[in-house]
């Protein structure tokens, strides 16, 4: 039966688009601007969802974002609020947890287990025997009161941004409108949040008058320049420093986006939350607010029932009585709680068949309606410090202004009561008086009238017991066993019972749970106190919370050579490198029988310029840099304070006062602010300016015994000859046309090499060009993978894979390089004491002696025990393998304990499987041409 | 090399084609020996790869007397005077204050060289001699600008900076996350169009460029090509 009526005042339909979508695969008709509760609600359903623990039926409540009865899945998106979701074509709805049907549901019967479902089962049952908890955890799951999402769902967009409002206003009823109305008169920017797809709170449901009063507002707020609105948004939470969390969700294609929020100054107008009453039979489907009949009506043109009872404590049950007449439904009785009036109990089980009144007599209806007060929802402000303090004439809780920090106000209802008028002057003096305060513009602060506080009947429970926690399904009796226990606190009666800990987070049920709880303490509202409001205000998915992921990555500009060449991609920290081109063992016989090209660009490269750069390199590297002579090029280790390896790499002097140093590529960002930090807090004397140019260098390694016969094909300016540009020497000048090239002779392949550092520009014309050019010389890229392979077989280490955290520099081999009789150097303190101490790792060849195996990087070296049963002792690890391509075997770098690191001990490597097997340390860490002849000619 | 770029490289046949990080978006041209985007876009919010500008980095002392000298102390981006020619006309060089006793020279692509000339001159001529180093670093930064009135909530979506005028108004330059990278940003309106200036480092210019076309898109943003002098 449709129960939907003809056009309202202030409805919200758009009756011109009807269209259609499912409900448990039932085809259900929707106006756009219906949320699913009312197009359900107005196609005759009356069950929308199953209650918690008992999975009783549950159907309209609030009609509203806060509705705790009609949580829903919608598509693959589950804990879809349906008293807020706008309908759409051809959406998916069905009800969650319930099996088979939401009519017929089985867990039903928990029902029966009542008694021993009440407050604290949790912490009673399903504790012994231990081990059967897997067995309880798996039952306990099917219970689990949540939608589903499928494995295969795709995944939604979401998004984040920032905002920096001078004055954000929480809450866009009619005080938030005013509010910020004021405020964007007195010139501070505004940011209007509304948790409604609409501004207007309860002008949107009320009279003509209202509603002539909503359009006026509206008008303004959207004629007011300085005010950013957005609707369907929650603020989440108040953080130090007015830092606020807000979710919007109005973004087209975008699920949600999480706006972090920096205001000047907060209001909170968050109006004020009709709370239910108390009673046996309170949550029977077709008991409902008066907020949520007037709703339904007025905005969504939904008559709630045919017969009602009401329950009223104030006007606005008396405008529900009022919406109702109007609908056309027969209103058979009005306990008016003024006079004394009360309800007993509701009787029904699907639906509400009837209401039991104090004199016993049963009014048949199928629809209570309640209008018994109001809760404050001042999350917001207990989140800025304040603590809301209990006024027993109006029945519910006010903010403490002595308590709120300078950067937070609060309007409206939640305020104070009042005429529209009263409460529209309070919210202008309010946003006046936050642009102040966030601006610092006027002449002094803005008196602030107080608003009056209306009397009301206090009304929480009535003569029976009934749902307090409509989410969490918790009940008056709960409450009440939970005091009887010994749990006095509200703050113990909470964790308990866990009432006020389901998605209305207390909005609807906090007062009268501390209500039942003083009740039955003996104790006042005021001295049982509160529980504590903690963000989020409302439940937030976690995908808003993640937002989006932003993952920079770095190109070479060679990238679109390497991509369109087949390179398999490496992910190197940010960087994208080409691990190889397809056969790295081709890739390094290339290099060592023709000449090969490695794009070795994010090499970290630092200019350093002035006079006192041999300073810094003195007081940095490890070695000496007082005499090198422009042209040149020396290699470098940089220890920290404790003597660990930091970094390495080599430095060219270019010209006076001009020097080019390379790093390791992770390394480089490290460096830079080494030398930075060591410039700028111990040594801001001398004159030395450090610009990183990792990138402003298209940097690439032309290597073996051809590569000098390429280069002197395309190279202008520089003497390319063995005796005229040596082993470990730089120069600049024109490489493929391409002027302010530099070149380095060194060698990390251990063949004849040059590394050119190109202006990052024409990185990509010069790799082109040198391959065209040295095509009949049989140049062929090479790839990380490759480099590695020929680098072992050099036996040059790689700082962070042969070296670690603890590994000081002698452990490193690194003898050679490390001058004590400096003056002085970072770690030279610890590097003597290593010294001195002698018995510390070394970093040794090593060569299984079976030349097929190749032991996985990492692996242990083990010291085998002469008795079976004892653990064999860890006296090293490999730090590099690989098969080598050119010797046709294994060949290692590892870290082994001193009393092994002689040339032909044999250790013992403990292979991933278990297995041991026997490897030789070798003479030197060079695997290949150990002399270093090949990289000399 | 794609066919686009082939053509553009051939069109410049006085020497090798320099490139920016960001892929140009066809038809492309080339502009002072720069392959650039030539298309044309007419879209509130456009993004557009103004890497081919010569950017020259000045670090001298603070409070010295190149400081005053250029203009543009820290935080603030200025048009020098330093860099008016004989007749006082503006020749498109921007000083951004990038640090303290840092400074980036913007100027119209290919005129690197004699920016760093004509800035070393400058510290050559100071009457007491200040340590002053000056590096090209137009190879070594992408330069992105993004233009339209709904440049802050593109950049909102994408940096937590206040973009507010009190905060940065015209000619704010600062340091911040953008998209998770360490990004220069000005602020740099022109004709009374909000307008934004944005370099990195040049290894990640693709990266940024594709966030802020990513962000831009629920503003409309579109790519505008290259329009010499860049600095407009």
């Amino acid at each position: 039966m449709s129960m939907r009526l003809g056009p309202q005042p202030g409805e919200v339909l758009d009756r011109t688009r009807p269209f259609t979508f499912t409900w448990n695969g039932r085809e259900v008709p929707a106006y756009q601007g219906d949320t699913i509760a009312s197009a359900l609600a107005a196609a005759g359903v009356r069950v929308f969802s199953r209650s918690l623990k008992y999975h009783r039926p549950r159907g309209l409540l609030t009609a509203s974002f806060h509705d705790p009865g009609c949580i829903v899945q919608v598509d693959d998106e589950p804990n879809v609020r349906g008293a807020h979701r706008l309908a759409r074509p051809g959406m998916r709805v069905r009800s969650q947890n319930t099996w088979p049907s939401l009519n017929f549901d089985v867990k039903a019967i928990n029902q029966l287990a009542g008694r021993f479902l009440s407050a604290g089962f949790y912490y009673k049952t399903f504790i012994r025997p231990r081990w059967l908890w897997p067995t309880y955890e798996r039952v306990l799951r099917r219970f689990a009161n949540g939608g589903e999402v499928p494995p295969e769902a795709a995944g939604d967009y979401y998004d984040k941004r920032y905002a920096h409002p001078e004055v954000l206003v929480a809450g866009g009823g009619p005080a938030g409108m005013a509010a910020a109305l004021a405020a964007a008169d007195a010139g501070a920017s505004v940011l209007l949040v509304e948790e409604e797809h609409q501004l207007g709170g309860h002008l949107c449901w009320g009279d003509e008058a209202d509603l002539a009063a909503l359009r006026g507002l509206s008008e303004r707020v959207a004629a007011a320049p300085g005010i950013e609105v957005l609707c369907d948004s929650a603020v989440l939470g108040r953080y130090e420093g007015n830092w606020i969390a807000v979710v919007q969700r109005t973004v087209p294609g975008v699920a949600e986006r999480l706006v972090k929020v920096r205001a000047g100054t907060l209001v909170v107008a968050s109006g004020l939350i009709e709370r239910p009453y108390v009673f046996a039979g309170n949550d029977i489907p077709g008991v409902m607010l008066s907020t949520a009949v007037r709703r339904l009506i007025n905005l969504y043109a939904v008559k709630p029932g045919e017969r009602a009872v009401v329950l009223t404590g104030n006007g606005d049950g008396d405008a529900a009585v009022a919406d109702l007449k109007r609908a056309g439904v027969t209103v058979a009785h009005i306990a008016d709680a003024r006079l004394g009036d009360d309800i007993v109990r509701a009787h029904g089980r699907g639906r509400l068949r009837s209401v039991e009144l104090p004199d016993g007599r049963r009014v048949d209806c199928d629809l209570l309606v309640t209008a018994t007060g109001w809760t404050a929802p001042a999350a917001l402000l207990t989140m800025a410090g304040d603590r809301p303090v209990y006024d027993p004439r109006a029945a519910r809780y006010f903010p403490d202004p002595a308590r709120l920090p300078e950067d937070v106000l609060a309007a409206g209802g939640i305020a104070g009561d009042g005429s529209l008028d009263e409460l529209l002057a309070h919210a202008d003096a309010v946003g006046a008086e936050a642009a102040r305060r966030a601006t610092g513009a006027g002449d002094g602060p803005v008196p602030i009238p107080t608003l009056p506080v209306d009397a009301h009947p206090a009304l929480f429970r009535g003569r029976t017991h009934g749902i307090v926690d409509f989410c969490e399904d918790v009940s008056s009796t709960d409450l009440v066993q939970a005091v009887e226990e010994g749990y006095r606190s509200v703050e113990l009666v909470k964790r308990y019972t866990t009432v006020t800990m389901g998605p209305t987070q207390g909005k609807l049920e906090a007062v009268n749970a501390v209500a039942i709880v003083a009740e039955a303490t003996g104790r006042s509202i005021g001295e049982t106190g509160t529980t504590t409001w903690r963000p989020p205000y409302v439940p937030v998915t976690l995908g808003a919370l993640a937002g989006r992921v932003f993952e920079p990555v770095r190109y070479s500009p060679m990238q679109p050579w390497h991509e369109a060449h087949g390179a398999t991609p490496l992910v190197a920290g940010a960087w994208i490198r080409p691990d190889h081109y397809g056969d790295p063992h081709a890739e390094a016989r290339t290099v060592r029988g023709d000449v090969g090209i490695i794009d070795v660009t994010p090499i970290g490269k630092l200019d350093l310029r002035g006079p006192d750069v041999p300073k810094l390199l003195n007081l940095l590297y490890v070695n000496k840099w007082s005499k090198l002579d422009v042209g040149r090029v020396r290699y470098g280790v940089m220890c920290a304070d404790d003597g660990v390896v930091l970094d390495d790499g080599v430095t060219g002097h270019l010209g006076p006062d001009h020097y080019l140093m390379s790093t390791t590529s992770s390394g480089a960002a490290t460096v830079w602010e080494w030398v930075e930090n060591w410039l700028q807090t111990q040594h801001p004397d001398w004159q030395v300016h450090v610009t990183p140019l990792t990138t402003a260098y298209a940097s690439m390694n032309v290597a073996g015994p051809r590569s000098r016969e390429l280069l002197e094909r395309v190279t202008e300016g520089v003497d390319l000859a063995g005796e005229a540009f040596p082993y470990m020497n730089v120069r600049t000048g024109r490489v493929c046309g391409v002027d302010d090239c530099v070149l380095w002779r060194i060698g990390f392949t251990g063949e004849l090499s040059y590394e050119l550092h190109i202006p990052a520009a024409y990185g990509l014309h010069v790799w082109e060009t040198l391959m065209e050019r040295g095509h009949d010389l049989g140049i062929a890229p090479f790839g990380v993978e490759a480099q590695r392979i020929l680098r072992l077989e050099k036996g040059h280490l790689i700082v962070g894979q042969d070296t670690d955290g603890l590994t000081r520099g002698f452990s490193a081999g690194l003898d050679w390089a490390i001058k004590l009789d400096k003056d002085d150097f970072v770690g030279k303190p610890e590097l003597a004491w290593q010294q001195e101490a002698g018995e510390y790792p070394r970093l040794v060849g090593l060569q299984p002696l079976d030349g097929s195996v190749v032991p996985e990087e990492a692996c242990q070296i083990v010291d085998p025990p002469r008795r079976a049963d004892r653990r064999p002792r860890i006296v090293g690890r490999v730090t590099s393998s690989r098969m080598s391509p050119i010797l046709g075997r294994s060949i290692c770098l590892a870290q082994v304990d001193a009393h092994l690191a002689a040339p032909g001990t044999q250790v013992t490597v403990r292979l991933p499987d278990g297995r041991h097997i026997p490897a030789r340390v070798t003479d030197h860490l060079a695997h290949f041409d150990p002399t270093g002849d090949r990289l000399r000619v | 090399m794609s066919d686009h770029v082939r053509r553009a490289a051939s069109a410049d046949a006085r020497g090798p084609i320099a490139r920016s990080p960001i892929a140009p978006a066809p038809p492309v041209a080339a502009v002072a020996g720069w392959e650039v985007s030539a298309r044309r876009s007419d879209a509130d919010l456009t993004v557009t790869d103004l890497t081919p500008l010569a950017k020259v980095q000045v670090k001298a002392p603070w409070d010295g007397a190149l400081a005053g000298t250029l203009g543009g102390p820290f935080g603030r981006a200025e048009r020098s005077a330093s860099f008016e020619d004989a007749e006082g006309d503006d020749e498109d060089v921007l000083v951004v204050g990038s640090g303290p006793g840092e400074w980036l020279a913007l100027g119209s692509p290919g005129t690197a060289p004699d920016l760093v000339e004509r800035l070393e001159r400058l510290a050559a001529r100071l009457p007491n001699p200040e340590f002053v180093t000056v590096v090209d670093l137009t190879h070594g930064r992408a330069l992105i600008r993004i233009a339209g009135e709904r440049t802050p909530d593109l950049l909102a979506k994408v940096c937590g900076i206040d973009l507010g005028e009190t905060v940065t108004p015209n000619g704010a330059a600062f340091r911040s996350s953008v998209a998770r990278l360490a990004v220069d940003v000005v602020r740099y309106d022109r004709d009374g169009t909000r307008s934004y200036l944005l370099h990195c480092e040049r290894s990640s210019g693709q990266y940024l460029f594709d966030a802020l076309l990513d962000a831009g898109g629920e503003f409309g943003a579109e790519i505008d090509g290259f329009v010499e002098p860049g600095l407009s």
